[in-house]
């Protein structure tokens, strides 16, 4: 049945590396896609202001598409008045927050997927590891600082930045330096993350700025954002993603273990020190400007192995349209759930991601190599 | 590249410390293209370090690794895993990933930085895969195999590497004894055919002298002997390295030999089995198969074992000197003669206890008795029970007699080899020191 040692391969066969999953890309990606898509315009009919769906949609693809035909982007029983405050309503408010919930929740899975991948520890995740919770200590800095409000936007993302690194370095530390297993490391970044969110809450109480609530960054949130916010939020993801996404196959083979991935050529410190590093950056970007969103780095890659399979290369980039989809989802239940009032975006994902967590921890049976390293 | 080197593989003089401890002194060897090299020792004497450090996972504190030429710590480690490829004793089971992306992995080295697979790696990969005969179940997961397969598995990802030289570290463990054939047989085959380098860690000595082209013994980190099986394997080197006494044997259709480890003897019994210790020693008077229960076991019990007299070639005299105890022998077909006499007293002298088992006795063997009974007093004598059939005593009855003085005179009828045990710890407690001798 064998055939001989450099036989020819033949061309099916070689290009036929189906991958081992329940579902193949061709199938997975263009209905990822469509359905963020579907998603995205569907939620700018939710919010506090009640706008007729049809409405909300065509406002949507009117501005999209550059707005050629300035009547069609309400129906003609709408007063032009009337639509112009929607318009503003849909375009200024509505989807900069779905905008932002997309490249919020793509950041989050993009650093959760990574974590997973280079710690070898299915529960990594930006808020679990305490990576969001010291970002936002950061970013609140700012704030509580007073700092001229003109240089706020450039500094928040940088002073979210140096949050992060600490805890960044904590883990990093703990990971390498102590091999006790996944559950210790996750339990050390649930100790940083309390003790930074700690030292938010005591912020909280000094606050001098009273009229900027400091309420958002302990449980997130979307609403107050703006297009100029967003193209950070989007840039810094698309970049610092794609340096993450060109490592995926050296993430690949620390799943092999340091030992045999150093053999084949990967220097494991430096990919996880980059990652580190890099993850860091994406989740403080996304902590300045929406606060601490817990489980979506954690749920939306499980959710992509489960369908696609575990080569990071997949991993990495559906994650991030996963990550995208899931923390759409958590803002328009936060702003369904209770209207008029906007709930922080940060409850609706720890509704789902809490017990996802719990059901992680009792499914010990063949982890992705959680348990092997310690 | 320097001067043409014959040899693949070529370490001069290695020398790891671990701290404070030296994992490997002044190691040398080389090992050519299409040659399978065992690398053999006993536990912790330094064939994984060996491997890492040829590997370049760890840096030696001296000597000099050259794989093809070319010196492996100075080389990048792309480089390096284009040379070399390892295959560590255990790796994490990892991500789910399916067999073909697994040995997919191997191909890392020849990747552009960033690139996908393209043919060339399709083609090594499904090489490696028809190899180890799992092309056809190239979409199972591997955290679904078993242990065997994983092995194989793991060979096809380090041969997809395409390397000149191998490292395996012990493919064979956790195998069962149908694969453990099965994967050396293929790693020969493929050094063979693909003239590829193999260097593997095994500590099973007739996988090692079945497929090895050479041998390479450590020792506490140093190169002890290295050659053909035939010429290193020997029961002095088993005795030095090992501490085992064993039957070394010639495979009469392979050529090659084979051993059979025996008993350690001198050692103390384990920490927790209750024996007189250091040892006592008994003297097991035997012959004719009637000490093949007995002996073997007052061995096991951490007794040290003296025999006779017993003939040559009598099966308790074969059984007496493959487990290398202390033995009186005598010529076959002929009685007990002064020197052997004198052999026995001095073996009864230097024993804390007797035991007679049921011996067949005759003219040859009378003088057993005879001088046992000279014995009664002073060593303590225990005799199993003599069968009623079939007969024992060719001696036309003089044997009986010398039997039944015996007993008067204080030796003991002891039921059974169970109650010989019994019996000897009662009466030789832990503090008989007298035999004191350096553990092993």
């Amino acid at each position: 049945m064998n055939a001989p040692p450099g036989a020819p391969v033949p061309r099916e066969e070689a290009v036929s590396p189906r991958r081992w999953g329940p579902l193949p890309l061709r199938v997975l990606v263009p209905a990822i896609v469509v359905g963020l898509f579907a998603l995205l315009v569907g939620s700018t009919a939710l919010g506090s202001v009640p706008i007729p769906a049809g409405t909300t949609i065509s406002i949507f693809f009117y501005q999209l598409t550059g707005g050629f035909v300035p009547s069609a982007a309400c129906p003609g029983s709408v007063a032009s008045h009337q639509c112009a405050i929607w318009t503003e309503i849909v375009w200024q408010a509505r989807v900069p927050s779905l905008v932002l919930a997309l490249a919020a929740g793509a950041a989050l899975a993009i650093s959760g997927g990574s974590l997973q991948g280079i710690f070898r520890n299915p529960l990594a995740d930006p808020f679990l590891l305490g990576l969001s919770s010291g970002a936002a200590l950061g970013a609140a800095a700012i704030f509580v600082l007073d700092v001229d409000p003109a240089h706020q936007a450039t500094l928040l993302p940088l002073a979210a930045f140096l949050g992060g690194i600490v805890p960044g370095a904590v883990i990093y530390l703990a990971a390498t330096l102590s091999r006790r297993g996944p559950t210790v490391l996750i339990l050390s970044g649930v100790a940083l993350s309390t003790f930074f969110s700690a030292i938010l809450s005591a912020m909280l109480l000094y606050n001098p700025s009273s009229d900027v609530s400091l309420n958002f960054w302990l449980l997130g949130s979307l609403g107050a954002t703006s297009w100029s916010d967003d193209g950070l939020v989007v840039g810094v993801t698309l970049v610092l993603g794609t340096v993450l996404y060109l490592r995926a196959r050296e993430i690949n083979l620390l799943q092999l273990g340091p030992e045999v991935a150093q053999s084949l050529g990967v220097r494991p410190q430096r990919t996880i020190q980059w990652t580190v590093l890099l993850t860091t950056a994406i989740t403080a970007t996304a902590v300045a400007f929406t606060g601490i969103i817990g489980f979506v780095g954690l749920i939306a890659p499980h959710l992509v192995r489960r369908l696609a399979g575990v080569d990071y290369r997949i991993v990495l980039p559906l994650g991030a349209l996963m990550g995208g989809i899931v923390l759409l989802v958590a803002w328009d239940v936060a702003v369904a759930a209770i209207p008029p009032i906007v709930i922080p975006v940060g409850i609706p994902t720890a509704f789902i991601g809490a017990p996802f967590l719990i059901y992680l921890l009792y499914r010990r049976r063949a982890p992705g190599g959680s348990a092997i390293d310690t | 590249m320097s001067a043409p080197d014959a040899a693949t593989l070529r370490v001069d003089r290695l020398t790891v410390r671990y701290g404070g401890r030296t994992a490997l002194a002044d190691v040398s060897l080389s090992a050519r293209s299409g040659e399978l090299v065992a690398l053999t020792g006993p536990n912790g004497s330094g064939k994984s370090t060996l491997l890492r450090a040829v590997m370049g996972l760890i840096a030696p504190q001296g000597g000099s690794v050259r794989v093809e030429g070319a010196n492996v710590p100075e080389l990048e480690l792309i480089e390096r895993a284009r040379r070399v490829a390892w295959a560590p004793q255990e790796e994490p089971v990892g991500e789910n990933v399916s067999i073909l992306e697994y040995v997919r992995f191997g191909r890392h080295p020849h990747l552009a930085p960033f690139a996908n697979e393209g043919p060339a790696d399709h083609a090594a990969v499904e090489r490696a895969l028809r190899r180890v005969d799992f092309w056809e179940e190239r979409s199972r997961g591997v955290a679904e195999l078993s242990g065997g397969e994983r092995q194989r598995v793991r060979l096809a990802r380090v041969l997809a590497q395409e390397t000149p030289l191998l490292l395996l570290d012990e493919p064979t463990a956790f195998l069962d004894i149908g694969h453990q054939l099965d994967a050396l047989e293929r790693v020969h085959t493929i050094a063979r055919q693909e003239r590829r380098c193999a260097v593997v860690a095994l500590h099973d000595l007739n996988l090692a002298a079945r497929f090895a082209d050479r041998i390479v013994v450590l020792s506490h980190g140093r190169c002890v002997a290295s050659g053909t099986p035939k010429e290193v394997l020997s029961p002095e080197l088993l005795a030095d390295v090992w501490g085992i006494v064993a039957d070394l044997r010639w495979d009469p259709v392979t050529g090659l030999p084979y051993l059979l480890p025996v008993l350690p003897m001198d050692r103390p019994p384990l920490a927790g089995t209750v024996g007189p210790r250091p040892m006592a020693r008994v003297h097991v008077i035997a012959g004719g198969g009637s000490g093949s229960e007995l002996i073997p076991r007052l061995a096991r019990e951490g007794f040290e074992v003296s025999v006779g007299a017993v003939h040559l070639f009598d099966s308790d005299a074969e059984l007496g000197e493959r487990l290398g105890v202390a033995m009186a022998t005598e010529m076959p077909f002929t009685a007990i003669s002064p020197p052997v006499a004198h052999h026995l007293e001095t073996l009864l002298e230097a024993c804390d206890a007797v035991v007679v088992a049921p011996v067949p006795t005759g003219s040859g063997n009378l003088a057993n008795w005879s001088i046992l009974a000279g014995w009664a007093g002073r060593r303590p004598i225990a005799l199993l029970p003599m069968p009623r059939e079939p007969a024992w005593d060719f001696t036309g009855g003089a044997a009986t007699r010398l039997r039944e003085e015996l007993l008067r005179l204080g030796g003991e009828e002891v039921g059974g080899v169970d109650d010989v045990v019994r019996w000897l710890r009662a009466r030789l407690p832990d503090a008989a020191t007298r035999s004191s001798r350096p553990s092993g």
